[in-house]
């Protein structure tokens, strides 16, 4: 592994400008993806995982906008924001026109493979060639050698008789045979970085499995690095090499995948894990994070998750906890937005324990305000 | 949230046979087999087989062979006879002119020509303007709309406010300012018509794409730095094709009625070269005495009409799944 990232990203901040107000979807994430990793982007449910991805390769739909942020790819800047006269943020002359980024950037150097396989190829073609169309745009390929690259990468994914499954229409092919063939349209132009969102997420488990375990391989043998975005811790450990944990548009915690699982910084981290159903123990119930994460339109006050956090103090209402470097002694980069850790002195062993605010699922928001959410104070930065 | 983390369940890809059996649904074989199935539709194929085989054969006989076909074989559809007899009936029949002859099966006109032979060589213009002015339209109107519908936000607005002016001028003025900007030649009716539907195509288009425009092969498409030309080009007209083909079978059986409308008012083909709309106004003056020389273009543009709209129908109903049974 290079020292210097493949990917950087730096307080990446996008938002949605709805009718109701602003949603801050990405509320300044920073992380960094390297050579030859898999790095997964962890959340529930509209953490902003997605939208994250979408930003990287500057995808964002209306009414979606990235508004603040560096991200850099092999030291190109793909999102850069400076401020202007007026004293406004806005991108700089130097960042990448949507032109480069369409000819240069996407297919190219960083391809997505997306959520839903069945939706996710166009129906009228065939997969052959759809795939060739992709080989022929980004490799600067003629239309026989793009088939020969083409079939030779269905064969790579485990598509059996390739040949002739080339001329097959989408709808001929299964689930799991569809997505084998977007990861093989994402390697097929033999990219840097492969954003993957939540690939197998609309499969069943076995094949999920057997997706897992192919890209495995194939990240093996082509050194490509991944951006896997998932909700699945179980996928996680499977795969990824670091972790960044989504809550509300921010990263809370960000390790290596084993430091992750043994030794997490962040009540968040440690819920998700919790929720997990584990093979070697019996349990009446699982256990459940608390409560369903809140609109981003409306982020709590402090530290996003006290809401639901069993270990929140009144001081995690009141303080915005940043994401620090928690770090012990040998290990690679921990960071965690939590005040428990030594790294944030803002009183938290001496401030009072919250009542939990969130109730499971129907009742969130009826148990009652507590004094902390109605004096909601000023973030710390 | 306008996000796309609707977490699904694994039951998703249980579905396989299912689906395949419904996606199937949509394939051109399918759609032929349904059109097949259906005896109205087969009825229109035929007879629009039928006159455009007419319209192709009269076609080569006018510019490659120069009418001569018609005369070695049959008579020229434009000259004079030598031996004039105006105004007959058809062959089976008498009016104050005389009998009908069998030289003339379906009468003459008001100087003498056959009206079998000039109905047989006006199919031509009658088919070629429904075709051309229809495909005109339809590219134009494709076009416009896959655009604005793709794009969305101001180019949207622009585009259509525009389409929905032409929209408000009625068709047949806007055909006639047209042609006598231009000429009154056929090919400025066949271009005016087509400009005149493209507003029917564009608003068709368009309420399609822009759901079609919100699939994820479209965005899989864009992430893979497809450019927008090609996207909307190769992804997202072919599939919202559809119910443009089923107007188009229909609009080319409008464009009939509007250029025999037109030839009737003395825009389009002109004399003497034959066409049903010129046909029935020169049969006018001659309506009491022998009504047949109106009465037979007046059948040509109906049962052509009819049956394009008949192919339409049926090709509407098998290519939408919610009409079928």
């Amino acid at each position: 592994m290079s020292s210097e990232p493949l990917l950087q990203v730096r307080n990446l901040t996008t938002q949605f400008f709805t009718e109701e107000g602003t949603v801050r979807a990405v509320d300044g994430i920073s992380f960094d993806v390297y050579e030859g990793e898999i790095a997964g982007i962890v959340g529930e449910s509209g953490a902003g995982k997605s939208v994250a991805a979408q930003s990287i390769v500057r995808l964002v739909e209306e009414p979606g906008e990235i508004v603040d942020g560096e991200v850099y790819f092999k030291g190109e800047p793909i999102v850069e924001f400076e401020e202007d006269d007026d004293g406004d943020l806005a991108p700089t002359d130097a960042m990448l026109t949507n032109e480069e980024m369409r000819r240069n950037i996407r297919g190219r150097e960083i391809a997505i493979i997306f959520q839903d396989p069945m939706e996710s190829l166009n129906p009228v073609y065939t997969v052959g060639g759809q795939l060739r169309e992709f080989i022929e745009i980004n490799r600067e390929v003629g239309t026989s050698e793009a088939k020969a690259i083409a079939v030779d990468m269905l064969r790579e994914v485990g598509i059996p008789d390739p040949e002739s499954r080339y001329d097959e229409y989408p709808h001929q092919f299964s689930g799991g045979m569809r997505q084998r063939v977007l990861i093989a349209m994402a390697l097929a132009c033999e990219p840097s970085l492969i954003i993957a969102d939540e690939p197998t997420t609309a499969l069943d488990v076995t094949v999920e499995a057997q997706i897992l375990e192919l890209v495995d391989e194939l990240q093996e043998k082509y050194g490509t690095s991944f951006i896997w975005v998932t909700h699945d811790m179980g996928v996680v450990a499977e795969i990824c090499d670091r972790v960044n944990v989504m809550y509300l548009g921010e990263v809370v915690e960000q390790a290596e995948v084993d430091d992750l699982f043994h030794d997490s910084h962040h009540p968040y981290t440690e819920a998700l894990l919790a929720s997990l159903p584990r093979p070697d123990q019996t349990v009446e119930e699982l256990n459940p994070i608390e409560g369903v994460m809140p609109e981003a339109i409306n982020p709590p006050s402090g530290c996003r998750f006290h809401p639901r956090c069993p270990e929140a103090r009144e001081v995690c209402a009141r303080i915005h906890p940043d994401n620090r470097d928690v770090s012990e002694a040998g290990e690679r980069t921990h960071r965690a937005a939590c005040f428990r850790n030594d790294a944030f002195d803002v009183g938290y062993d001496e401030s009072p324990p919250l009542e939990m605010t969130a109730g499971s699922g129907f009742s969130a928001g009826l148990t009652g305000e507590t004094d902390a959410e109605a004096e909601s104070g000023g973030e710390a930065e | 949230m306008a996000q796309r983390d609707t977490e699904q369940s694994f039951d998703e890809s249980g579905g396989g046979v299912a689906e395949e059996e419904i996606e199937s649904r949509v394939g051109l074989r399918y759609t032929l087999s349904q059109v097949r199935r259906d005896p109205t539709a087969m009825f229109g194929l035929y007879v629009v087989g039928f006159m455009t085989a007419i319209a192709i054969f009269a076609a080569f006989d006018h510019y490659v062979l120069d009418y001569w076909f018609a005369e070695t074989f049959w008579m020229h559809p434009h000259r004079d006879p030598s031996n004039i007899q105006r105004l007959l009936p058809p062959a089976w029949s008498e009016n104050v002119f005389g009998e009908g002859i069998w030289k003339y099966p379906l009468g003459t006109d008001h100087r003498g020509r056959d009206v079998l032979v000039r109905l047989f060589y006006g199919t031509r213009i009658a088919i070629s303007v429904g075709f051309l002015s229809t495909a005109i339209g339809m590219v134009g109107g494709t076009i416009v709309g896959a655009v604005s519908g793709y794009y969305g936000e101001w180019i949207d607005d622009v585009l259509m406010r525009a389409v929905e002016t032409l929209y408000a001028i009625p068709f047949l003025v806007l055909v006639i300012a047209f042609m006598a900007a231009f000429g009154r030649e056929l090919v400025y009716a066949m271009i005016g018509v087509g400009i005149v539907q493209i507003p029917t195509f564009a608003r068709l288009i368009r309420s399609r794409v822009v759901s079609v425009r919100e699939e994820d092969y479209i965005e899989a498409a864009r992430a893979a730095g497809v450019r927008d030309s090609r996207i909307i080009l190769r992804h997202v007209i072919p599939n919202s094709f559809a119910p443009v083909l089923v107007q188009a079978t229909l609009q080319v059986g409008v464009a009939i009625l509007i250029v025999a409308g037109l030839s009737f008012l003395g825009f389009g083909a002109q004399p003497p070269t034959a066409s049903w709309g010129q046909m029935i106004n020169q049969s006018r003056d001659s309506m009491i005495v022998n009504p047949w020389f109106s009465i037979w273009p007046g059948m040509a543009i109906l049962i052509t009409v009819m049956a394009f709209n008949m192919f339409g129908d049926g090709l509407r109903d098998a290519l939408d799944p919610r009409l079928q049974n």
